[in-house]
């Protein structure tokens, strides 16, 4: 078992406003998987996106990588944790606006003792004729796909993925999703990807379905379809 | 693999240029000119220390009413353990010019003196003398001096060793190097001079030195009573209270003290916009710091990054000021100090203590200020900085405005409460930029109108102070005595006061002469917060008697501390003390033999502090309002700046709904206009207040009384000068404002 997690519940606010938002999630992902996480609005998994990325704490349960559970992990543990194990895309891009587009990428590569090339991903990636621009001159799409370079330049066990392509229209969506499983065939990463998209848990290894906090399916795939013919 | 955030540096300064310019300047301003002060102070203090050893000076000086003679001497040096040193002087109106010169013999064993230009006299008729006497009389070698009854010529330019500052008299709450001199001739030719104000000056030296000035206290207060049982004292005036002497070196530690103080709180103000500069661009870039702590950046890494722009700025702009400091500004300052006081000539010395006072220190200062403003906001979690929710504190529900307000009053309240410590700030540094201003303002017109009302509130234009009785046949010469005692108010400088003895239908000063009780000098009632009924305690000079005296009533002389007790009572008030004749007259007196006048006060020795500072302080008062002003438009305008930044994406929307930018300025940089303007206006009086309280706390160290006076139109000016530089600020930032896009308010926010 590469990612485990073990009885997860969360819940913000008191009294009245108290909302749990996790109850008791148990699941677990191997190696190199697409797991896609689907659930409308309100369902729990970006917090439980969270939680495995070490940003959040649950209330109970806990986070095992290989092993290593993060309950037990103080605050530079934590990110010793991150820096080692994790790559993170967000729904929006987070980009360095006065770095170009290898620096930020660099900016990634600069965490790993052993990062892959630079200038072989953002071929990869499509960048490397745009390495020297500035992320405000690429399109959202191209912005995107600088993000994921950056997240996976350092060659992460796992590549958590929040709404990627939450902000792309159709086409650039698909070109993200298709660059995504790329990456994953090639590196070998594991990617646990959150979306309220519900076609794109036919690119999927393992499909998680939330809803109110609680599991609803959990189930591996077993008719994958390629990120490029995904239709929605 | 370097950092490649590192890249991002060179890339914020050039995109901030302007800002990081005017901070950077800002700090080279400061920096070089404490840097150079602390050079100049300190190599100046050191060449002065080194003085007293060098030229040997005094340890003190007495007075005899006559002239002592060996026997009495060996008696008073066996019995007080001193060495005692003929020093007479004899001292002279010059005729030319306005001044008076006292003239000392050629000094070969105490109180030895620097030749800086020429030579030192050779003939009977030649002179040496101060230098910044003769700098402000155009005196050079070869210059003649006409005195009463002999015309002396320049031989050289001299620095005397106990007379770094020329007080006429020791307990003069300021010196005077226009209207006082001091010069030295050959024996014989001092001899030759008239003996009309020939002064028995005996310096000594202690056969054992004291460690420090409480046991040079307790053995100068020994050796008064040796002298004042042998002979007749008529003065005593111990090294560390002979202001001659010791006000240099006070005054250069004094000013050291007020140069560090300034130095730190602008420091610590420009740390403070610097950090909430930093803050801001932390606010803005929340999501991209979210994302690199989540995806391994540790705090610490992100920390450093923030800090590098400050700390870089400050680095440069220390490395650049201390260089100024050290080649330019240090003789500019040492120019200032040589342009005050007779001072030895010196070497340029490195200063280890500058260096870390003008550098290490303010570096220290901002680190910690920045580390600290960082620290607190990324303590918060990346998820935190992912959602773009940086507030400290839990979000309570937003406050409530009276919906009776008009919406656009409401929306600049709002401003002004999400901007609040950006605002608090900024009333600081303007009330810290307009004492600034207000102190380079003030001073002239100040130490102006105090001269006029001194003038205005003279005893009379003439006190002649006489040695023994005499009488003038002049209509306007009124008798009178007068002597002094000593002032010990703890807290204050030890001071002496004259006591004046007014008859009782005086055509000069007109007060209640039923009670017992003394009137006294309105200067003595504002140093001494006196009212009707107070009690004072004075001491006899040279004795153990000490006098309790009631105030009855006040005299409005503003010129000098002084006490008025009717004439005849005076006798049986104070019956153990030496009384002399005072002259009061409105003209001046040409019938008293000049043998018998003692000493004369007039106009321009009660008008000669003002003078004195007005001339010491006008330069550095003209930098101070500059500085004043520079300071006030660079906090206002980063500040102001930040809170455009911070709402451009809501400014960029109001443009979107069709606001103009006349009515965008009326929301954003009208709320900083109404603080900016309320700030100066609060500031100011506040300021004016500060400045009074301070240099009321600073003179009880010094003898005499100075009145802190401002007068409302200077306040008005200070307001509008200081809403002259905001209204430039306002420019730039409307500025600032219209090159915002439309667009702006679709982006991500980064």
């Amino acid at each position: 078992m590469f990612l485990e997690l073990s009885n997860i519940t969360k819940h913000f606010g008191e009294g009245e406003s108290r909302v749990e938002v996790l109850r008791g999630i148990d699941m677990s992902v191997e190696k190199g998987e697409i797991c896609v996480m689907l659930g409308p609005s309100g369902s729990g998994k970006s917090t439980l996106l969270n939680i495995i990325g070490g940003i959040d704490n649950s209330d109970t349960g806990y986070i095992a990588i290989n092993g290593e559970k993060t309950a037990d992990m103080n605050e530079k543990q934590l990110t010793r944790y991150r820096r080692k194990h994790l790559g993170y895309i967000f729904q929006q891009y987070n980009l360095i606006p006065n770095l170009n587009i290898k620096e930020n990428v660099e900016v990634g590569a600069y965490l790993s003792d052993s990062p892959l090339d630079v200038d072989d991903l953002l071929k990869t990636l499509g960048l490397y004729e745009h390495r020297h621009k500035l992320p405000n001159q690429l399109s959202g799409g191209q912005q995107q796909r600088t993000a994921i370079g950056r997240a996976i330049v350092k060659n992460p066990d796992i590549l958590l993925c929040d709404e990627p392509t939450g902000a792309l229209d159709y086409n650039t969506s698909k070109e993200i999703l298709k660059l995504i499983a790329e990456v994953n065939e090639k590196y070998g990463n594991t990617v646990i990807m959150v979306t309220h998209n519900d076609a794109i848990k036919n690119m999927a290894d393992r499909v998680v379905k939330l809803r109110d906090g609680m599991i609803r399916k959990n189930y591996i795939n077993e008719s994958k379809t390629a990120a490029a013919d995904l239709e929605w | 693999m370097r950092n490649p955030l590192l890249k991002r540096i060179p890339r914020e300064l050039r995109s901030e240029f302007g800002k990081q310019l005017a901070i950077f300047l800002f700090f080279v301003l400061v920096i070089s000119a404490a840097s150079g002060f602390f050079v100049a102070d300190d190599s100046l203090i050191k060449a002065y220390d080194e003085s007293f050893e060098k030229y040997n000076i005094e340890d003190g000086n007495f007075e005899l009413n006559e002239q002592a003679d060996a026997a009495l001497l060996s008696d008073i040096e066996e019995a007080g353990g001193i060495k005692a040193y003929k020093n007479f002087y004899k001292q002279e109106e010059t005729e030319g010019f306005e001044s008076k010169l006292r003239i000392y013999a050629e000094r070969s064993e105490i109180d030895r003196v620097c030749l800086m230009e020429g030579e030192l006299p050779a003939a009977d008729n030649e002179i040496a003398v101060d230098r910044l006497y003769a700098n402000n009389h155009d005196l050079k070698q070869g210059s003649t001096i006409e005195l009463a009854d002999t015309t002396l010529t320049v031989s050289g330019i001299v620095a005397l060793s106990d007379y770094s500052a020329l007080f006429e008299n020791p307990t003069d709450l300021m010196f005077d190097n226009d209207k006082f001199g001091v010069g030295i001739m050959t024996q014989a030719g001092f001899d030759a001079l008239r003996d009309n104000h020939i002064h028995y000056i005996y310096s000594w030296k202690y056969n054992e030195s004291p460690d420090d000035n409480a046991e040079a206290k307790d053995m100068s207060e020994e050796l008064i009573k040796v002298i004042a049982a042998r002979a007749q004292l008529t003065g005593f005036i111990p090294e560390y209270t002979n202001q001659a002497i010791i006000f240099t070196g006070n005054d250069m530690t004094g000013d050291e003290s007020s140069m560090v103080a300034f130095l730190y709180i602008t420091i610590v103000i420009l740390a403070f916009v610097f950090s909430i500069t930093t803050d801001s661009t932390i606010t803005q870039e929340a999501g991209v710091i979210g994302t690199l702590r989540a995806s391994g950046y540790s705090r610490g890494e992100l920390l450093r990054h923030y800090l590098i722009v400050p700390m870089i700025t400050l680095v440069l702009a220390a490395i650049i000021g201390n260089v100024l400091g050290y080649t330019l500004l240090q003789s500019f300052f040492a120019k200032t100090y040589y342009g005050s006081y007779s001072l030895p000539t010196y070497n340029v010395l490195f200063n280890a203590s500058a260096f870390v006072m003008t550098t290490v220190i303010p570096f220290a200062i901002m680190l910690v200020i920045n580390v600290v403003t960082l620290m607190s906001k990324l303590r918060l979690s990346p998820l935190r900085f992912i959602r773009h929710d940086l507030s400290r504190r839990r979000k309570k529900k937003a406050f409530r405005l009276n919906t009776k307000l008009p919406i656009m009053v409401r929306f600049r309240l709002r401003i002004i409460f999400q901007n609040l410590p950006n605002y608090i700030t900024l009333i600081v540094g303007s009330f810290l930029a307009n004492a600034i201003l207000l102190f380079g303002m003030v001073f002239e017109p100040m130490l102006n109108n105090y001269q006029d009302m001194v003038k205005d509130n003279m005893l009379a234009q003439n006190i002649y102070i006489l040695k023994a009785d005499a009488e003038s046949s002049s209509s306007s010469a009124e008798k009178g005595s007068m002597f002094s005692l000593t002032s010990k108010e703890e807290g204050y400088a030890e001071e002496d006061i004259p006591i004046y003895g007014i008859k009782q239908d005086s055509d000069y000063v007109r007060f209640d002469h039923g009670a017992k009780d003394v009137t006294v000098s309105s200067a003595y009632r504002e140093k001494y917060k006196l009212s009707e009924g107070d009690t004072i305690t004075l001491y006899q000079k040279y004795g153990d008697r000490k006098y309790e005296l009631r105030v009855g009533g006040f005299y409005e002389y503003p010129a000098a501390l002084a006490i008025f007790a009717d004439l005849d009572k005076i006798e049986e008030m104070f019956p153990d003390e030496q009384k002399s004749t005072v002259i009061l007259s409105d003209s001046k007196l040409t019938d008293i033999d000049d043998k018998l006048i003692a000493a004369t006060i007039s106009e321009s020795d009660l008008t000669k502090t003002s003078r004195q500072l007005i001339r010491s302080m006008n330069g550095l008062m003209r930098i101070f309002l500059a500085f004043g002003i520079v300071m006030f438009i660079l906090v206002i305008y980063l500040l102001a700046k930040i809170i455009i930044e911070k709402n451009a994406q809501s400014i960029s929307m109001t443009k979107i709904l069709g606001y103009t930018n006349r009515e965008i300025n009326g929301l954003y940089i009208h709320s900083t206009t109404f603080v900016a303007l309320g700030s100066i206006i609060f500031t100011i009086p506040l300021s004016s207040f500060v400045i009074g309280k301070v240099i009321e706390i600073v003179f009880r160290s010094y003898p005499g009384y100075f009145e802190y006076s401002v007068s409302p139109l200077t306040l008005i000016e200070a307001g509008l000068i200081g809403a002259g530089a905001y209204a430039l600020t306002a420019l730039l930032l409307t500025r600032k404002v219209k090159k915002i896009h439309l667009a702006d308010a679709l982006k991500n926010v980064e």
